[in-house]
């Protein structure tokens, strides 16, 4: 009873510590957008006949005309209202173009968060356990080949030897074969809805433009967190409990269970950063790969002086940062109690 | 509910397409359904994508205007000339008719009459009435950005356009106006169902701009069956279109694959059928494979160019301009930064110009003591230095070309400093005239070289690159404008262009090419202004 609204508690404590981090990156991201050097309107007007009336008439349509302060409450009250802006680039709503690109970046960056925790756990453990062995030499490798190699260009050389030389993977462009009609829409995500409505082409062909864009990503996103399950599990194997379990010749399995457990809390740490990372920074996959994700989108919109879909991507990525703090935090009161009590 | 509101909610499975093909396209078959159907089938990739499905809206990308081609018809359009086996180019002194059976023009050429074709519908079955053409440019001539460009083929007023009878359709000019036709072939003056997009007006919106923008409401050869912004557009092909041949291809699907390297390997698989905007390399390892072929026709509409600020010091001096012309690395520009693919636009033999065609060369080459020798005569002989700028956009081909010019530039003593420029910004700058000395790209609608001359060499906009003032240039213009004899028009463009040779308001280097590559087999590609895809002539052999 207590602890259930302790639980309760602590979530509300939470989200409310989030609303002024959100106001100030609303804030932030509005007079960052619009101290830009570059004008909307002039942009917009781009036609071989706009003169400096028409620059000014898109000016004042888009409200641009009027005082800083005066157009960031406007924004407020509409983002209060619910409305996120228009996009010009696209010519939609930027809720509903964010709506409709979220599931691409999710479903992507959650498959390339399992491959990475996959591949990253095991072989960190397996180094920290094998110091010094094959095992731990592998590691080194992978993890140091990942992070510097540049993520664009491990993109393109996977595209090259996979699609192009052997034809293995699927064409890297978008998340299923333009020729086939897509699922009916229900969660977004693709290989769900594919499942769902039992269309096992759709399923098959989404899952193979997965697999490349999923690969390049997690072999970026590799390093830190098996380095940090390395280092976590060996400080954790020298630690004292350790060794005492050991002298009291506890068996060797649970020896490694409870050093497995007490090793996790800083990788789950690591983990939701590594992830929050992902989540913002695969605009370079998605522009290689043609993914109509998040990421992509606010790119092109910066490019083309596109202020409200920018303010909008990164207002979704902090809402989306705080929700995955929070998760790791409860996940931290889950693994050790304590990290609870005092929060 | 129309088709793509069904495709994009996904609902149950409910048969709305009035077509057999459509209808299975949209309930999901697997992928058989479409095999049988490759050699209907072309897939176009580009850098980027439509964003509106209003050939009236404002601000609407390059990409979209292919849309506008294929979705909806006009009362005429270019009719096309061979310029390669397979290939073809607009025709702009020539025009066909699309929606008008025929059309004629009355003797003092003021009064247009257009018999239009019975049997047109629209998408949804309506047929295609004087009354939906009447309202289509009674629109055009009324939203901003439409409005500006028909305005130059003297297209400005409602009360010009008079239904008839159902089936005659008339527009009345103050004066004759050879801009007229050409604006009419553009897809300004598409024919939009006026009756569906007049149910969604509303008092703020009485063109319902906003539900045209998402709802193509047209009746051309292909129908919008999915438009996702930002990603791609599928077309299916309006087997009730009556406006010309029928179209082979059957379904068309336009993708954005913004990396070069990739649309190059899609189409080296034959995943793809057509490649859009590839940088120089990638077009010259192209032309030597037999797998795709590279379309290049030269955009006679369109010039590269450096141009500078010829109101701020030292630019406002004609000998400094000219001392530039002579010293810039014509033909290493064009062969490094565009690999030799253009027309010069330099190395005239006189200072006379051979013709009132324009862009034409210029009569200035690499030509160094020349150069040193008018910095001297201004006064500038030790040099001096400026800033030199590029749009990043423009980077592939802008970045080497500003290093040879910095490099040629050095050596008569004008040391540039190179500055990237984001493309958001680069409007900005342009508009308010910032930039003392830059490299660009432009285009204008049409070939007539005084309206070339007008956009590009007078006025306070950003077009005039050079913010070039000359009120001889002007007024030559001016009277070319509605000059009827050919002679004497000819007489005052060559006079302009000799002002424009000798002034130096910027200097061309040469006229770029629309470049594409093709499957082998993929006939009858069409070249517009616009430098889209029309499905409507392809074919596969």
């Amino acid at each position: 009873m207590s602890t259930g609204g302790n639980f309760a508690g602590r979530v509300g404590a939470r989200v409310l510590a989030t609303v002024p981090v959100l106001l100030g990156a609303v804030v932030f991201t509005f007079l960052l957008t619009h101290v830009l050097p570059g004008d909307p309107a002039a942009f917009l007007a781009s036609g071989p006949s706009a003169g400096p009336a028409e620059i000014a008439q898109i000016r004042a349509r888009m409200g641009l005309d009027q005082p800083l302060p005066m157009q960031l409450w406007h924004y407020l009250v509409a983002l209060a209202q619910g409305g996120w802006g228009q996009s010009h680039t696209t010519g939609q709503p930027v809720w509903t173009d964010l709506r409709q690109r979220l599931p691409a970046t999710l479903e992507l960056t959650f498959i390339a968060f399992a491959l990475t925790l996959a591949i990253a756990l095991p072989l960190g453990a397996a180094a920290a356990l094998r110091p010094r062995s094959v095992w731990d030499r592998a590691c080194t490798l992978l993890t140091v080949g990942g992070s510097c190699m540049p993520t664009f260009v491990i993109a393109l050389l996977l595209v090259y030897v996979f699609y192009f030389l052997l034809g293995w993977a699927p064409e890297p462009t978008g998340r299923i074969d333009a020729m086939l009609a897509p699922p009916p829409a229900v969660t977004g995500f693709l290989l769900i809805d594919a499942a769902l409505a039992g269309r096992w082409d759709a399923l098959a062909s989404a899952a193979g433009r997965l697999l490349l864009p999923a690969v390049a990503m997690a072999l970026f996103s590799l390093a830190p967190v098996a380095r940090l399950m390395r280092a976590s599990l060996l400080g954790v194997l020298r630690s004292d409990p350790v060794r005492t379990a050991r002298a009291l010749g506890l068996p060797r399995r649970a020896v490694l269970a409870s050093a497995l457990h007490l090793a996790l809390l800083p990788v789950v740490t690591g983990a939701g950063m590594v992830f929050s990372y992902m989540l913002s920074a695969n605009v370079v996959i998605e522009k290689v790969f043609a993914w109509p994700g998040i990421g992509s989108y606010a790119l092109d919109a910066l490019l083309a002086a596109d202020h409200a879909p920018l303010q909008g991507f990164v207002l979704l990525v902090a809402l989306l940062f705080v929700a995955v703090n929070l998760g790791v935090d409860l996940l931290h009161g889950r693994i050790d109690p304590r990290a609870g009590a005092d929060a | 509910m129309d088709r793509r509101s069904f495709i994009q909610q996904g609902t149950a499975f409910v048969s709305v397409g009035t077509t057999g093909a459509i209808a299975t396209a949209g309930l999901g078959l697997p992928l058989s359904a479409f095999a049988q159907s490759r050699k209907e089938t072309v897939r176009v990739l580009a850098e980027g994508a439509p964003n509106s499905q209003d050939p009236h809206g404002e601000g609407v990308s390059r990409e979209s205007l292919g849309l506008f081609t294929n979705v909806y018809d006009r009362l005429i359009n270019f009719d096309r000339v061979q310029v390669s086996p397979g290939v073809f180019k607009y025709d702009y002194a020539r025009f066909r008719g699309e929606l008008a059976e025929s059309f004629e023009q009355s003797a003092d050429g003021r009064t247009l009459t257009f018999k239009l074709r019975r049997d047109a519908t629209f998408h949804d079955g309506k047929p295609v009435t004087a009354a939906d053409v009447k309202w289509s440019l009674d629109r055009a001539v009324s939203l901003p950005a439409s409005k500006r460009q028909l305005a130059t083929g003297s297209l400005e007023n409602p009360a010009q356009f008079n239904v008839v009878d159902p089936h005659t359709f008339r527009i009345t000019l103050p004066r004759a106006d050879r801009y007229t036709l050409p604006n009419l072939a553009l897809f300004f003056a598409s024919v939009l169902n006026s009756e569906l997009a007049r149910s969604h007006a509303t008092a703020a919106d009485p063109w319902a701009a906003d539900w045209v923008k998402a709802n193509a409401v047209g009746g051309g050869a292909y129908r919008v069956e999915n438009f996702t912004p930002g990603q791609q557009v599928i077309y299916a092909r309006f087997d009730g279109w009556k406006s010309g041949a029928p179209p082979q291809v059957r379904r068309a699907v336009f993708q954005v694959v913004p990396s070069a390297s990739n649309r190059v390997a899609a189409l080296l698989k034959g995943d793809a059928d057509v490649a859009l905007q590839l940088p120089p390399k990638d077009l010259d390892a192209l032309t030597d494979t037999t797998r795709a072929k590279v379309v290049s026709v030269p955009v006679t509409t369109s010039f590269r160019f450096v141009a500078f600020n010829t109101q701020a010091k030292p630019f406002d001096d004609v000998r400094v301009r000219q001392a530039i012309a002579y010293a810039l690395p014509y033909t290493s520009l064009l062969r490094g930064a565009n690999l030799g693919r253009g027309e010069p636009l330099f190395g005239a033999k006189s200072a006379k110009p051979a013709s009132s065609r324009f862009p034409q060369p210029y009569p200035y080459e690499t030509q160094l003591l020349r150069a040193r020798e008018l910095l001297a005569q201004a006064g500038l002989a030790k040099g001096f230095k400026t800033s030199f700028s590029y749009n990043v956009g423009d980077a592939t081909l802008a970045e080497p070309a500003a290093l040879l010019i910095q490099e040629a530039l050095g050596k008569i003593g004008i040391e540039l400093s190179i500055e990237k420029v984001p493309g958001a910004q680069w409007g900005t700058l342009q508009t308010e005239k910032k930039l003392p000395f830059f490299i660009d790209s432009s285009s204008a609608w049409f070939n007539d070289p005084d309206y070339f001359l007008r956009i590009f060499f007078q006025g306070d906009w950003r077009w005039n690159f050079g913010s070039f003032k000359n009120d001889e240039l002007a007024r030559l213009v001016e009277q070319a404008r509605w000059e009827t004899d050919r002679v004497k028009y000819d007489r005052a463009i060559q006079r302009a262009i000799e002002i424009a040779f000798d002034q130096v308001p910027l200097v061309p280097l040469w006229l770029p090419s629309f470049e594409a590559a093709l499957q082998p087999d993929l006939q009858g590609f069409t070249y517009y202004i616009h430098g889209q895809v029309d499905f409507r002539p392809l074919t596969r052999s």
